[in-house]
């Protein structure tokens, strides 16, 4: 049933999405703006893995198609991003005293930085990380869902990666320093919590889930310099349709947001005319319907 | 009410005496050019005298969603510029000021309007993108005398614009030729993936003309997604015996590859934009068995072509483009057409571009055997130049001549299965 | 007029000064650089052309953001609904099959554009700044879509050519481009020195036209705006900005007053669409692209967020930043020697990859101007006194 295949399509690229949408969630909790160089950073991310995995090579036993040596190209990624986003924010952001528009429009800028840097170093030209290539899980095939173990994993890992950010926030100091601060940064400075310190691991963390989201992006598609911007608008929108501030919303809208990218093919299947070419546009216009219902997105909270 | 500063009468006649002296001035030095409104090649340069180089211009995508031709381009134009340099033009240097399109049109319109309005060169090669090509065209060309040639734009638009000539032949007859062969395999049914933008519509709209099967997907994609694969499962679930390919290397790459890791299988085709090293490059090996592409024949059994292709290897490391070769004639042209013309201006240059491409003249294949002929005291009518990307010959409309050749990719490399015409 | 001009440069704040004189200095240079043939005369037309229509964006931009508080960041679709609606009606390759005067299409642009301004501000208006920022991006994207796919209205990707001038058809001016002679400015030499030697042809009277009607179409427009502002609305509009919730507590219509801002704003952006249409004479869908959105956003933000003034400055350096990088290649030396190995090729694929370094040079350019002037480089100082209290201070 081609329903089936849909639906697991959408199951690996909302993963990705989701990585990047928790990433740009974080960010715009702490710093209190819209960061559009953040597709950059996914862009970063898929670099520095790409540099890692040449250097580190095929080691490692093979876990769901993909070599040990991959994953640790996976953290690389996300160290890199981490580095980059925290080296942005102290010479960039921090200095800045303005409004949040000022700082999005510095963010463009800063996107710009980052992906002109990455021309400079790699060239325009795709490139792909130096995985075997699969055929789907045969097991599945006959009941219509096709999908590679490689993707399999990139829908694990995310799924270790989001658990792993729930027991942050819930159980840690840190994630309630976290929560904290992104409620209230005044009152949380007050109570002795250093919110400095608590921005900085913000951003590593939201900017390393984007790392990684870039890593499986290019795992999925493929490496190239544009990678990052052509779907920062699509997380924007998941963020949004999900309420910005909030880290579970933001995982919902980033399923949702996968989900209908990829079933867009049912209308067709349906009878109905509208092409994957307007496949964004639905989106879209899904999202400002959620918003007109709920005006501060799904899981979206106090407007303040 | 007072105020400080300079009496109002001062300040406000000093003013007018100026301006009148100015205009007085100005009208002394001025002449009218007679009959001149439509000889303007690029206004306000100073009057022309000999040059010590020849300056011409280039739009190329450096950036932006088309940037890997840019990149074809650029080693094109190396290796031309080489050829040309290692003489020059009668002694003369040739030189190239490239600006960036961005792959879009507005920043294409403001290059040329850099190169044509400032820089003033009498010729520029450009654009990449059949819409940058044609906005330049319209925006900043048309009604000058600046000559236009396209390196890579293959819409049909533009043989709608006989002053603009491009060096890819249109890619009308080539996706004639694609169905032609795909009917002869004894398909049935196609599934055609087109680049959402003027060039995949361009090929679409003239593939599905020349198609008389049944067209069971026919969907623009566009060419910066972040997932291909709902299109590769609509074309899978369309029950089409063949997929058409009418997009670009990378597209291709994404979509093959996809539907080697979603199991599925058909028979690939496409048009000589989705032939490529990065295609091969980007699929599993045997992903691409016996997928077949049409692409302009260049001139691979000349020597010209072997030469230029082997200096491209040692120099790159892979296999020339075809958007490598138009661009390294689109210089060598540029070259003969300076060196055949009656000076460096536009309309001298117009005169000349077309018919060092066409017969009449002496078939020659390099810059260095015509400049031989042209040293002999032959003009643009005594050369007849014939690329490494074919025999070019502009029409009446400023499009090539084309003849195809087909190639089926078997063991991951591509190979040659002959020749076809419309 | 001299009074005036003569207290408000007295009275002008220190950015003004400071803008002041670097016009005044960039000026001087642009006409010494078009007297000694360092400019082609076209070229600076263009350019100054293509600032009109940023100007204009900006302004549009700033009756939303400066007056209202709306982050819209719909800019190009609305833009690309003016060229649109006045390319399917003038362009001669229109699928509608019909041939009208740029004026209709004008008023078409304008309608057009204030239906859909309508449209999208009726489920975004009511949403908090970043969600009506990210829902007008969105719905930007959708029409711009559906722009690119609806052939049969459109023509799709492959755009509508062959726009005519907007003042084409007019009795008198209308076919003044083409009678006009070319006209030759002779060489002068001054010692050393060459200056003119010009030569002023068809694209120059184009130009010149096009820059007119910019000028008109912007002094129309920032009149309009200006009034406005001092108006009760504009009161109204600055309260509804600084806090919401007080103006409805006084019993103010806020939704209604920010539709109106919103499709003003949207309007003025047609406009600049219409007339970029019959300056380019081309359109396509990729003129809807997000990424002109951020450069009107940019140009808002750098010449000084809330100001008119401050957007007119904008559209003048988003244009030079934009336009200027390109001349960097020519004046970058294509390598340098430093002894050190690693800056030496670093600069070597710097000034070889002009391109990506161009792109660089944009993005530090932003950081820079916001690093350094924070509120804009013509922030709205004296523009927020009403003039009536000034007048009085003054006595």
């Amino acid at each position: 049933m081609a329903v089936l295949e849909y639906l697991a399509n959408g199951l690996v690229f909302s993963s990705i999405i989701i990585l990047a949408s928790i990433g740009l969630s974080l960010v715009y909790s702490i710093a209190r703006f819209a960061n559009f160089a953040h597709g950059d950073t996914l862009t970063v991310g898929a670099y520095g893995a790409f540099v890692g995995f040449a250097l580190i090579g095929d080691v490692g036993p093979t876990v769901l198609g993909l070599p040990g040596g991959f994953y640790i190209a996976v953290a690389v990624g996300a160290a890199v991003a981490a580095v980059v986003a925290v080296v942005t924010q102290r010479l960039v952001y921090d200095a800045l005293e303005i409004g949040a528009i000022g700082l999005l429009i510095t963010s463009i800028g800063v996107a710009f930085v980052y992906r002109a840097l990455v021309i400079l170093g790699f060239g325009t030209g795709s490139l792909r990380y130096a995985v075997p290539a699969q055929r789907p899980i045969p097991a599945l095939v006959p009941i219509g869902i096709r999908i590679t173990t490689q993707e399999v994993a990139i829908v694990v890992v995310a799924l270790v990666l989001v658990v792993g950010l729930h027991l942050l926030l819930r159980y840690t100091l840190l994630g309630r320093m976290m929560r904290a601060t992104a409620d209230n940064a005044d009152l949380a400075q007050v109570t002795g919590i250093r919110t400095a310190q608590i921005t900085r691991w913000t951003w590593v963390i939201g900017a390393g889930l984007a790392g990684v989201g870039g890593v499986f992006l290019g795992l999925y598609n493929q490496v190239e310099p544009r990678m990052g911007f052509n779907i920062l608008l699509v997380v924007f929108a998941a963020v949004i349709l999900g309420g910005i501030g909030s880290v579970y919303g933001a995982m919902i809208g980033g399923f949702l947001i996968g989900m209908i990218d990829q079933l867009t093919p049912l209308l067709g299947d349906l009878g109905i005319p509208i092409g994957t070419e307007y496949s964004y546009a639905i989106a879209f216009v899904i999202m400002v319907l959620v918003l007109l219902v709920r005006p501060t997105g799904i899981a979206g909270g106090d407007p303040g | 009410m007072t105020h400080a500063g300079p009496s109002r009468y001062d300040r406000r006649t000093v003013l007018q005496y100026a301006g009148l002296a100015g205009v007085v001035g100005l009208a002394g030095c001025t002449t009218e050019e007679s009959g001149g409104e439509d000889a303007d090649s690029g206004d306000s340069g100073t009057e022309e005298t000999a040059p010590d180089v020849y300056r011409i211009g280039m739009v190329n995508s450096l950036t932006g969603s088309l940037a890997d031709f840019g990149t074809y381009n650029e080693r094109g134009v190396a290796l031309a510029l080489e050829d040309v340099n290692a003489s020059g033009i009668g002694g003369v240097p040739l030189e190239i000021i490239v600006e960036d399109s961005e792959s879009l049109p507005d920043a294409g319109v403001s290059a040329a309007q850099k190169l044509v309005n400032q820089d003033q060169v009498p010729l520029i090669i450009g654009a990449v993108g059949s819409g940058v090509s044609t906005s330049i065209y319209e925006s900043v060309v048309q009604g000058t005398d600046v000559v236009q040639l396209s390196q890579n734009s293959t819409s049909a638009s533009l043989t709608d614009y006989p002053g603009l000539l491009r060096m890819s032949p249109p890619g009308g007859p080539q996706v004639q030729v694609l169905a032609d062969l795909i009917a002869d395999d004894g398909v049935g049914s196609v599934a055609v993936a087109w680049v959402n933008n003027d060039f995949g519509q361009s090929q679409r709209d003239g593939f599905v003309d020349a198609w008389d099967g049944e067209v069971a997907y026919d969907s623009p994609h566009d060419q910066e997604q972040s997932s291909y694969a709902s299109v590769v499962a609509e074309m899978a679930n369309s029950g089409a015996d063949a997929w058409v390919f009418l997009t670009y290397q990378e597209q291709t790459a994404a979509m093959v590859d996809d539907a080697y890791s979603n199991g599925y299988e058909a028979a690939f085709y496409g048009s000589d934009s989705a032939k490529g090293p990065s295609v091969l490059a980007g699929t599993p090996a045997g992903a691409l068995a016996g997928m077949k592409t049409v692409e302009p024949s260049a001139a691979i059994d000349q020597a010209n072509y072997q030469d230029f292709a082997s200096r491209f290897e040692s120099a790159y490391g892979e296999a020339p483009t075809s958007w490598s070769s138009f661009a390294y004639d689109c210089v060598i042209t540029a070259a003969l057409s300076i060196a055949t013309a009656d000076g460096f201006s536009g309309a001298a240059l117009g005169g000349t571009v077309r018919d060092v491409t066409r017969s009449p003249g002496e078939t020659v294949t390099t810059f260095a055997e015509a400049a031989d002929v042209i040293a002999a005291g032959g003009g643009a009518d005594a050369v007849d130049y014939d690329g490494v990307s074919g025999p070019i010959d502009f029409d009446a409309n400023g499009d090539p001549v084309g003849s195809f050749q087909v190639f089926e990719v078997v063991d991951d490399a591509y190979v040659s299965r002959g020749t076809r015409t419309v | 007029m001299s009074a005036r001009a003569a207290r408000a440069f007295a009275t002008a704040s220190a950015a003004e000064r400071r803008v002041i004189a670097v016009l005044g200095v960039v000026g001087l240079l642009l006409i010494i650089g078009l007297l000694a043939g360092g400019i082609g005369p076209a070229y600076l037309l263009y350019l100054l052309g293509l600032s009109g229509m940023y100007i204009l964006l900006a302004v549009g931009l700033n009756v939303q953001w400066g007056y209202a508080g709306l982050i819209n960041f719909s800019v190009a679709a609305f833009f690309g609904l003016g060229a649109y609606g006045t390319a399917m009606l003038t362009a001669s390759n229109t699928p509608l099959g019909v041939s009208l005067s740029p004026l209709v299409g004008l008023l078409v642009g304008i309608l057009l554009a204030a239906v859909v301004a309508v449209l999208i501000a009726v489920p975004t208006l009511r949403l908090r700044a970043d969600y009506l920022a990210i829902a007008s991006l969105g719905l930007a994207e959708v029409i711009r879509i559906v722009i690119q796919n609806q052939r049969g209205l459109t023509n799709g990707n492959a755009g509508l050519r062959g726009l005519p001038l907007f003042y084409g058809e007019w009795p008198l001016i209308g076919g003044l481009v083409d009678r006009l002679p070319t006209v030759l400015i002779h060489e002068v030499s001054l010692g050393p020195v060459t200056l003119l030697g010009l030569r002023l042809g068809r694209s120059v009277w184009v130009g010149t036209f096009n820059l007119l009607i910019a000028t008109a179409l912007i002094a129309v427009v920032y009149l309009v705006v200006r009034r406005l502002h001092r108006s009760p609305w504009g009161r109204l509009l600055r309260t509804i900005r600084a806090d919401e919730d007080l103006a409805r507590a006084l019993g103010k219509r806020t939704y209604r007053r920010k539709m109106e801002a919103f499709v003003l704003g949207s309007v003025i952006m047609a406009i600049a669409g219409v007339y970029y249409a019959h300056l380019n004479l081309f359109v396509t869908p990729q003129n809807l692209a997000p990424i002109n959105t951020f450069y009107v956003w940019v140009a808002v933000i750098l010449g000084g967020a809330g100001s008119n003034r401050g957007a007119v400055f904008g559209g003048f350096m988003i244009i030079a930043i934009r336009e200027g990088t390109r001349f960097l290649g020519d004046l970058l030396p294509a390598t340098i020697t430093v002894g050190v190995d690693l800056i030496d090729t670093t600069y070597a694929t710097v000034a070889a990859n002009f391109a990506a370094t161009r792109l660089l040079a944009v993005g530090l350019l932003i950081i820079l101007v916001i690093r350094l002037r924070p509120e804009g480089l013509l922030p709205p100082e004296a523009e927020l006194i009403w003039p009536a209290a000034q007048e009085e201070a003054d006595g």
